[in-house]
C-alpha cells in the first residue's frame, strides 16, 4: 500500500519528469489499474493537470510507465473536462476502489490508493465546476463531502501547517492568499533558495531575536515602499519625457503628411500632364496614320491616273497606218481607258488636280476618238469604194467574198472595242458608216446575183419553151392565162409549163442561191460581232464609261451602273435563273440582227422577188421552192441569225403560195365544166395523175409530206365529189360508165401512188368503182329473156299468193304450153345476135384508155348465166318432171360471150 | 356572218397545230411536224350565234419569230399555248405576251392561257397553280387541256369569241327609224 508519502512522491516526479517541460502543472494524481483489461494490470496514473494561468486549461491524462526503461513516463492519452460525461464512485464506502469514468467510452479503473482515490475525485469535480461551461459530468456513487469539501491534502497541510514550525509561516501565509497556490506543493527555486539563504546568514542573529528580526524587516519594508516611491516619482518625470517625445513624433508625422500630401498634389499634375501627353500621341500617330493613307491614296491616285509621256505623245499624234504605230496608239487608249475607269473615291474625284486630270484625259480622249473616227471612217468609205469600183463577174452564179475587207479591217478591231467604251457616239457613228459603205457594196452584189440567177431561170425556160412553141404556137396564145398543171381545166387549155427536168435544174439553182448566200452571210456576221464587240453589252445612253465624272451626274451615274452591272454578261451568268442569260442572248441577238438588217437590206425582197420569178415560169414551183426551203430553215443552227429567219419569212411566203395554189386546184376542181367533145375520164381525173406524180416526185422524201398530204385528202375528195356531179352532165356517156371509169382511174392511180394517208380514199374509191360497174351491168345488160323473166315474176306472184310450187302448171297462164310457147321466143341464134348488138353499145360507151370493155364484158357474162340459172331453177322447181328446158346451154353461153368478144 | 381573226402562238412543240386541228376536224394528230403556217376556217355557233372563226395556226420555231408582229397586228384574239411538260415553254409566254400588248398598244386584248397536255400528268413540271396566276397576272382566261384526250379544245375558242364579242360589239345595222306621226 502506497501512503500519502509515495503519493506525494509520484506526484512530484510526475510534475519534473514530465509537465514542467509543457509548463503544465499536476493538480491531481490517482494510481490505477484498468479493471476492464485482464491482461494488462500494469499501475497506470490518471493525472489532472493545468496549463499555467492567465488562461488555465484543465486536462485529464492517462500516464503510463514502461517497464523496460523504468525512469521512463509517457503520456498515454488526454481529455478535455467536458469530453467527461459522468463519473460513477461504484460505492459511496470509503474503502471502494474502483471508479469508472465515461469518456468516449466507459473506463473503467482499479484505485491503488484509497487517499488518492479521493483526491483525484475530489479535485476533478472541483476543476469541472470550475472550467467547464455548459452540461457539467455527473458524479454518481461518490460521497456528497467529497464534492463540497475542500481536498483532503489541504485538511492534511493545514494540519501540518499548525502543527509545525513557525519558519514555515509566510510560506503558509502565501498560501493562503490564493487557495489554488495553496493547494500546491512548491519547491523553492534556486533563486529563492539562494536569497531565503542569503537572508538567514545576514541575520543570522535574528533566530536569538525575533523583534529584531521583525523590526529590521518592517524596516526593509519601508525602504523598499521608499524605493518604490521613487521609482514610481521617477517614472512619471520619464513618462512626461515621454509624452514630450510622442507630441514630438505626432508633430513630425504632421510635418511628413504635409510633405506627403505636397508630394501626391505634384503625382498628380504629373499625371494629367502625362495624359495629356498620351492623347497627343495618339493624334500624332492618328494623322500619322492619315497622312500614310492619304499618301498612299494619293500615291495610288496618282499612279492611276498618270500617263506615260510616250501613250500621251501616241494618243495626241497616233500612226494608224503601220502596225507599230497601231500598236503604241492601242496601248495608250487602253492605258486611257484604265486610267479614266480607275476606282477612285468618288470624295477624291472633287480634287481639282484629278479634274484637271480628267479634263486632260477627256481633251486626249477626245483628240484621239476623232483621229481614229476620222481614219476608220476614211477606210470604210475607201475599202466601200475600192470594191464598189471593181467590176463584177457577171457570168458565174457567186457571190463575191469580202473577208479581204474584213482583213484588213482586223487590226482596227481593238480601237473599235475601244471606241465603244469610251466614245460611245463615235462608235455608232463608225457603225453606221460602216453599214452604208459595206451595205452599199452586198446591195450590188444581191441585185447582181439574183440578176443572174433569174437570168438563168428565164434561159432555161426560153432554151426548154422553143420546141413547145413551135408545136401549139397556133393555140397556146390564147388560153395562156390558165396556168400550167390547173387540175380542173383540160390539159390543152393550159399555158406553158415546164418539165420534170426543168424543176430539177430549178431546184438545183434555188439550191445553190441558198448555198452561196449562207457562208456569205455567216462570215460578215461573224466579223461585224468581234469587230463592234457586239457579243458584249454595255449602255447605251451614255456617251462615255467613265468613272471620273463629278457628282453633278451622280444620280443618272448610279442608274447607269445599275444598268451596266445588271446587262452585263458577267453579272448575268452569275444570276441563278436562266432567264436573263437568254435575255441578254435575245438582245444582242436582236442588236447583230439589226445591223445585219442595214447591211443586207436587200437580201429579202430580192431573194422573195427570185422566188417569185419561179412563178411565171412554174406554177408548181411553190412545192420544191417549199420543199428546199424548209430544208435550210429547218436545219439551221443559229435559229435566231438574220438569214435563218429571213429565210423563215421567204418560207413563210411560200407556204403561203403553195397554199393558194392548191386552194386553186381545189377551186377548179369544184367549178370544172365539161368540155362538150370531151371524153369519159373527167379533167381533173386524168390530170391528178400528173399532179400527184409531180407532187410525189418532190415531196417524196422531204419532211413537209405532212403538208402536201393534208391537201391530197381535200383534193381527193373535191375530186370524188366532182365525178359524181359531172357524171350526171356527160352529154354521151351515161353516167354509171362516167363513174366506173374515173372511179377505176382513181382506184387505179391511188394504189398506185401509195400515199399513206390516202389508203382509206383509195378503198372507198374501189368501192364507188364496183358500185358504178355493177350499176351499169344491171342497167344496160338488163334482162335479154325479158318475157321469160315475166312470166316467173307471175309465177313467183301466185305462190306468194299460196298456189304451191308444184301446183302452179295447172294454172291456165302458167301451163307448161304457155312457158314452151315463151321458151320458143328466145332460139340461142336469137340470143346470140342480141348480145352481139349490146357488146356493140358498151365498146361505144367505154373509152379506150380505161381498158374496162373486158371486165365489163365479163360482168356481164355473170349476169346472163346469174339470170339463166335462176330461170333454169326455176323451171325444175315448179314444172319438174316436165322435160322442159332453155334452148340453150351454159356452154353456149360461155361460147356466146366469149366468140363475140373475139370477134371484135 | 362575223369573222373572228384567231392567232395560236406558243414555243415549239407545245401542240399548237394538235389543238387547232383537234378543234376544227376533231383528229388528234400524234406526228409531230414543225408547222410552218397554217389557216383553217371553221364555222361555230356561240351563243346562238353563227361565227366564222378563221385560225391562224404559227410556227414555235424560233426562225419564225420574225413573222410574230404580222400575226399580232392581224390577229383579233390570241391563244397562247405552252406544254405542262416544259418549263421553258412556259417561261416564253411573258415576253410573247408583252409583244403583243406592244403591237397592239393595249392592255386589253382576249387572250387564253393554255396549258396543254394535261393528259401527260406523270410528266407535269409546271403546277395548275403556276398556270392561274399567270393567268391573273395576265389578266386573262386560263384552261389546261388536252388536244388528244379532247379535253376543253373547244371552250378555248368559245371562250375567245366570247371575250372578242365583249370587247368589240358587232356594231348592229341601226334600223332606219320609222318616221313617227307628229302631231301638230
Amino acid at each position: 500500500m502506497l501512503t500519502i508519502g509515495t503519493l506525494a512522491n509520484i506526484k512530484h516526479i510526475l510534475q519534473k519528469e514530465l509537465f514542467n517541460s509543457s509548463g503544465e502543472r499536476l493538480l491531481s494524481v490517482v494510481t490505477v489499474t484498468k479493471t476492464f483489461k485482464k491482461k494488462d494490470k500494469r499501475a497506470c496514473y490518471l493525472c489532472v493537470l493545468t496549463t499555467a494561468p492567465p488562461v488555465p486549461v484543465v486536462t485529464l491524462c492517462l500516464v503510463k510507465q514502461y517497464e523496460q526503461r523504468d525512469s521512463e513516463y509517457k503520456r498515454k492519452r488526454s481529455w478535455q473536462l467536458d469530453e467527461i460525461k459522468w463519473i460513477d464512485g461504484r460505492n459511496e464506502q470509503f474503502e471502494t476502489h474502483e471508479f469508472d469514468i465515461q469518456l468516449e467510452k466507459l473506463y473503467k479503473w482499479y484505485a491503488l490508493n484509497l487517499h488518492e482515490r479521493q483526491n483525484f475525485l475530489a479535485v476533478l469535480n472541483r476543476q469541472i465546476q470550475k472550467y467547464v461551461r455548459g452540461p457539467r459530468a455527473e458524479f454518481r456513487n461518490v460521497p456528497q463531502a467529497w464534492l463540497s469539501e475542500k481536498s483532503p491534502e489541504k485538511i492534511a497541510a493545514g494540519r501540518e501547517g499548525r502543527a509545525g514550525n513557525v519558519t514555515q509561516k509566510p510560506t503558509n501565509s502565501d498560501d493562503e492568499e490564493d487557495e489554488e497556490e495553496a493547494q500546491e506543493f512548491t519547491a523553492l527555486t534556486d533563486k529563492e533558495a539562494n536569497e531565503l539563504g542569503k537572508l538567514f546568514s545576514e541575520c543570522d542573529f535574528a533566530i536569538k531575536d525575533a523583534e529584531q528580526f521583525i523590526e529590521q524587516l518592517s524596516k526593509e519594508l519601508h525602504d523598499l515602499d521608499g524605493a518604490n516611491m521613487q521609482s514610481v516619482l521617477a517614472s512619471e518625470q520619464k513618462v512626461l519625457k515621454m509624452m514630450e517625445h510622442i507630441d514630438n513624433a505626432i508633430t513630425e508625422a504632421d510635418k511628413f503628411e504635409t510633405r506627403l500630401d505636397t508630394y501626391e498634389d505634384i503625382l498628380g499634375h504629373v499625371k494629367e500632364t502625362m495624359e495629356k501627353i498620351g492623347g497627343k500621341n495618339a493624334m500624332i500617330e492618328i494623322a500619322n496614320n492619315n497622312n500614310i493613307k492619304l499618301m498612299k491614296e494619293l500615291n495610288k491616285v496618282i499612279s492611276q491616273l498618270d500617263l506615260p509621256h510616250s501613250h500621251q505623245q501616241a494618243l495626241e499624234d497616233p500612226d494608224l497606218k503601220t502596225a507599230a504605230g497601231r500598236k503604241a496608239a492601242i496601248a495608250a487608249a487602253q492605258c486611257l481607258q484604265q486610267a479614266m475607269n480607275s476606282d477612285i473615291d468618288p470624295a477624291l474625284l472633287r480634287l481639282e488636280a484629278v479634274q484637271d486630270q480628267r479634263k486632260r484625259f477627256e481633251k486626249w480622249k477626245q483628240k484621239f476618238s476623232t483621229t481614229v473616227s476620222r481614219f476608220l471612217n476614211n477606210l470604210f468609205i475607201h475599202l466601200g469604194n475600192e470594191i464598189g469600183d471593181m467590176p463584177l463577174t457577171t457570168t458565174e452564179l457567186v457571190l463575191p467574198n469580202h473577208s479581204n475587207v474584213h482583213r484588213e479591217l482586223t487590226p482596227y478591231t481593238e480601237l473599235m472595242h475601244w471606241s465603244k467604251a469610251m466614245d460611245r457616239k463615235t462608235y455608232d457613228g463608225l457603225m453606221r458608216v460602216y453599214t452604208a459603205s459595206l451595205s452599199k457594196i452586198y446591195d450590188r452584189d444581191i441585185r447582181n446575183f439574183f440578176n443572174l440567177a433569174k437570168l438563168q431561170v428565164s434561159d432555161k425556160l426560153r432554151n426548154s419553151r422553143e420546141d413547145l412553141d413551135m408545136s401549139t404556137s397556133s393555140r397556146k396564145s390564147a388560153v395562156s392565162t390558165i396556168p400550167y398543171g390547173t387540175l380542173g381545166i383540160n390539159r390543152d387549155q393550159w399555158g406553158p409549163g415546164v418539165d420534170s427536168a426543168d424543176r430539177v435544174r430549178f431546184d438545183a439553182l434555188l439550191e445553190k442561191v441558198l448555198a452561196e448566200l449562207e457562208p456569205i452571210a455567216l462570215q460578215e456576221q461573224l466579223f461585224c460581232i468581234n469587230f463592234f464587240q457586239m457579243d458584249v453589252i454595255s449602255p447605251t445612253t451614255k456617251n462615255t464609261q467613265t468613272t471620273l465624272d463629278m457628282e453633278k451626274d451622280k444620280g443618272v451615274d448610279m442608274s447607269q451602273s445599275f444598268n451596266a452591272s445588271t446587262a452585263s454578261p458577267t453579272s448575268a451568268s452569275t444570276d441563278a435563273g436562266g432567264v436573263p442569260q437568254k435575255r441578254i442572248d435575245r438582245q444582242i441577238n436582236e442588236e447583230v440582227r439589226k445591223l445585219m438588217m442595214g447591211l443586207f437590206s436587200c437580201l429579202e425582197p430580192e431573194l422573195v422577188s427570185f422566188i417569185q420569178s419561179f412563178e411565171r415560169v412554174d406554177s408548181f414551183y411553190s412545192l420544191y421552192v417549199l420543199v428546199r426551203l424548209t430544208q435550210h430553215v429547218m436545219s439551221a443552227q443559229d435559229t435566231h441569225s438574220f438569214l435563218s429567219m429571213t429565210f423563215a419569212s421567204a418560207l413563210v411566203q411560200v407556204k403561203r403560195n403553195f397554199d393558194r395554189f392548191m386552194q386553186q386546184q381545189l377551186q377548179s376542181i369544184k367549178e370544172a365544166k365539161l368540155p362538150k367533145r370531151s371524153k369519159a375520164i373527167l379533167p381533173y381525173v386524168e390530170n391528178f395523175e400528173n399532179f400527184a406524180q409531180t407532187a410525189e416526185g418532190i415531196f417524196r422524201k422531204s419532211d413537209r409530206r405532212t403538208d402536201m398530204e393534208k391537201w391530197y385528202l381535200q383534193l381527193v375528195n373535191a375530186i370524188f365529189e366532182g365525178i359524181s356531179i359531172h357524171s350526171q352532165e356527160h352529154p354521151k356517156t351515161p353516167s354509171q360508165v362516167v363513174r366506173m371509169e374515173n372511179y377505176h382511174h382513181m382506184y387505179s392511180l391511188l394504189a398506185q401512188l401509195k400515199v399513206p394517208g390516202l389508203d382509206a380514199l383509195k378503198k372507198e374509191a374501189k368501192i364507188r368503182y364496183n358500185d358504178a360497174l355493177k350499176a351499169y351491168v344491171t342497167q344496160y345488160f338488163g334482162r335479154p329473156l325479158e318475157k321469160l323473166n315475166q312470166f316467173f315474176e307471175g309465177v313467183q306472184q301466185k305462190v306468194a299468193q299460196g298456189v304451191k310450187e308444184t301446183e302452179i302448171s295447172y294454172q291456165m297462164a302458167f301451163s307448161k304450153q304457155e312457158l314452151r310457147k315463151v321458151i320458143s321466143q328466145y332460139p340461142a341464134r336469137e340470143v346470140k345476135k342480141g348480145l352481139e348488138n349490146l357488146y356493140k353499145k358498151v365498146e361505144k360507151h367505154l373509152c379506150e384508155e380505161e381498158n374496162l370493155l373486158q371486165v365489163v364484158w365479163h360482168a356481164m357474162q355473170e349476169e346472163f348465166i346469174a339470170q339463166y340459172n335462176y330461170l333454169e331453177e326455176r323451171i325444175q322447181k315448179c314444172y319438174a318432171g316436165a322435160m322442159i328446158n332453155l334452148e340453150f346451154n351454159i356452154q353456149d353461153i360461155l361460147a356466146f360471150f366469149s366468140d363475140i368478144a373475139r370477134s371484135h | 356572218m362575223r369573222e373572228y381573226k384567231i392567232v395560236v402562238l406558243g414555243s415549239g412543240g407545245v401542240g399548237k397545230s394538235a389543238l387547232t386541228v383537234q378543234f376544227v376536224q376533231c383528229i388528234f394528230v400524234e406526228k409531230y411536224d414543225p408547222t410552218i403556217e397554217d389557216s383553217y376556217r371553221k364555222q361555230v355557233e356561240v351563243d346562238g350565234q353563227q361565227c366564222m372563226l378563221e385560225i391562224l395556226d404559227t410556227a414555235g420555231t424560233e426562225q419564225f419569230t420574225a413573222m410574230r408582229d404580222l400575226y399580232m397586228k392581224n390577229g383579233q384574239g390570241f391563244v397562247l399555248v405552252y406544254s405542262i411538260t416544259a418549263q421553258s415553254t412556259f417561261n416564253d409566254l411573258q415576253d410573247l405576251r408583252e409583244q403583243i400588248l406592244r403591237v397592239k398598244d393595249t392592255d386589253d386584248v382576249p387572250m387564253v392561257l393554255v396549258g396543254n397536255k394535261c393528259d401527260l400528268e406523270e410528266e407535269r413540271v409546271v403546277g395548275k397553280d403556276l398556270g392561274k396566276s399567270l393567268a391573273n397576272q395576265f389578266n386573262c382566261a386560263f384552261m389546261e387541256t388536252s388536244a388528244k384526250a379532247k379535253v376543253n379544245v373547244n371552250d378555248i375558242f368559245y371562250d375567245l369569241v366570247r371575250q372578242i364579242n365583249k370587247k368589240s360589239p358587232e356594231k348592229k345595222q341601226k334600223k332606219p327609224k320609222k318616221s313617227l306621226c307628229v302631231l301638230l
